[in-house]
């Protein structure tokens, strides 16, 4: 077919209708074969090593920016970051240096209980690079892909807490499904009492709730919730919420507890992506105690 | 006035849109939506492919097939992490829309054809919410509807420049009173 703007006088070409009805059926072909068969991970992942180049190029310019104006910041800002710094510093040696301590303790205890020892994780950094336009999921990209190891499942913290599941890896980049957004959620205890809840998000940025909840429970507003670490994604003691406040049922026998997530995705660049330390087994595989995507979308 | 004329005039009739043309700003227009956009506003960022396509398809449908409405979809698809086919199967759909359409959207001036493409832009959104909730059975954000309304406000500039670019005077978008 020649490239020319006007319609050549014989055509000999399927009718637009045709052709609509040919993509539809391959489209729609996709869709299912993306979602029931889980298929199209190769093509997926092919055209994301093509286009992730591409993207990070882009972003170049606007990383370069936002450093410049890092660049010009006054001495004696530097002089007080660096005084906070080093006092937070000395603090967390201090606490590690009991840590360490009650570690010890606490190997030596589950020994002589004959319990199975705590899973080591080891952590990778990573950093943020976009978030995905996505009306469904909460979800951003981080620099850190399959080269680097990443596997789905694995669960993403940063300094406050929780943040989310690695939910697709590409060569160089991975999707982070983030545990705000709506129908993900996480087994979580409540650090005062152990009282094991699941807490899910809502679709809201600064919100989580914990649903279902029995109105005799004993959570109070200000209670930290903590992973449990049942499920055998999320490592347990993860801090993951605060309860702001309790709601009691209208008509409907649970009460349900609304929570402030403690991940501050929003402030911060940088997560870790947890890793089990090699040499060591694997946790447990993943158990669908708290749904992860391609488990929901699977079934 | 006089009736539109059946052939394309002065500069447009000398030197058509090239294929060329075609694929560059579609290039172009597929990596503005590759830009690191900012959090607060994402339910904001039109769909820059899209506009560029349908500007295609109803200016040079010849050029711009249905195929390549296709194509950018999947490549959308990729980059955003939806399900493969979500955003191609919208995009041909309201490509099929804006080609089948494209004669009475032709009578229109440029301003008009931004109301009348309004809701082209809505379909689209639509209907990559209503895939995704049909396939993957979440609830979705209603507000990315508004991307819709944002590309329609942004057709007209787009429009403006694409003219430009194209060689097409600016005149020809005029109002024709041709249509009673």
């Amino acid at each position: 077919m020649s490239r020319t703007p006007q319609a050549p006088m014989f055509v000999r070409e399927m009718g637009l209708p045709v052709r609509l009805t040919l993509y539809l059926v391959f489209g729609l072909g996709l869709m299912v074969a993306d979602q029931r068969l889980d298929a199209l991970s190769l093509l997926r992942s092919s055209m994301m090593a093509l286009l992730h180049p591409m993207q990070a190029q882009l972003a170049r310019p606007f990383q370069f920016f936002g450093e410049a104006s890092d660049f010009f910041v006054i001495h004696g800002d530097l002089m007080a970051d660096n005084r906070k710094l080093s006092q937070e510093r000395d603090a967390l040696l201090q606490s590690m240096q009991s840590w360490r301590s009650l570690e010890l303790e606490n190997t030596r205890l589950r020994d002589l209980l004959a319990l199975p020892p705590r899973p080591e994780v080891a952590s990778l950094a990573a950093e943020i690079i976009r978030t995905q336009p996505d009306p469904f999921a909460r979800r951003v990209v981080v620099n850190r892909g399959e080269k680097d190891g990443v596997l789905p499942g694995r669960p993403v913290v940063d300094p406050h807490g929780l943040v989310g599941q690695v939910t697709r890896v590409y060569p160089t980049s991975s999707e982070v499904t983030l545990l705000v957004s709506k129908e993900q959620s996480a087994p979580v205890m409540n650090a005062r009492n152990g009282l094991r809840l699941i807490v899910s998000g809502v679709g809201s940025d600064d919100l989580l709730e914990v649903r279902y909840l029995d109105m005799q429970a004993d959570l109070k507003a200000g209670d930290l919730l903590a992973t449990s670490g049942i499920d055998g994604v999320y490592p347990a003691g993860i801090p993951v919420a605060r309860v702001l406040r309790l709601e009691m049922p209208s008509h409907t026998p649970f009460a349900r507890a609304v929570c402030a997530p403690l991940a501050q995705t929003g402030q911060y660049q940088h997560v870790l992506i947890l890793q089990p330390r090699p040499g060591l087994a694997a946790p447990v595989p993943p158990v669908p105690a708290a749904p992860s995507p391609e488990q929901r979308d699977a079934g | 006035m006089p009736d539109k004329p059946l052939l394309p005039q002065g500069q447009e009739l000398a030197a058509p849109p090239s294929f060329r043309w075609v694929a560059v700003s579609l290039a172009v227009a597929f990596l503005l939506t590759l830009l690191p956009w900012p959090d607060g506003w994402r339910w904001l960022v039109p769909d820059f492919t899209l506009m560029a396509l349908l500007y295609w398809h109803i200016h040079a449908p010849r050029l711009a097939p249905l195929g390549a409405a296709f194509g950018f979809g999947l490549m959308t698809d990729a980059v955003r992490g939806v399900l493969m086919g979500q955003h191609a199967v919208a995009y041909t759909l309201t490509a099929f829309l804006a080609i089948y359409l494209r004669r009475r959207l032709e009578n229109f001036s440029a301003p008009a054809r931004a109301v009348q493409l309004a809701p082209l832009f809505l379909f689209k959104e639509m209907l990559v919410l209503a895939l995704g909730w049909l396939f993957g059975g979440h609830a979705a954000d209603w507000r990315f509807l508004l991307a819709g309304i944002v590309a329609a406000l942004l057709w007209l500039p787009l429009a403006m420049l694409f003219d430009r670019l194209a060689g097409r005077p600016w005149s020809e978008s005029a109002p024709s009173r041709a249509v009673k």
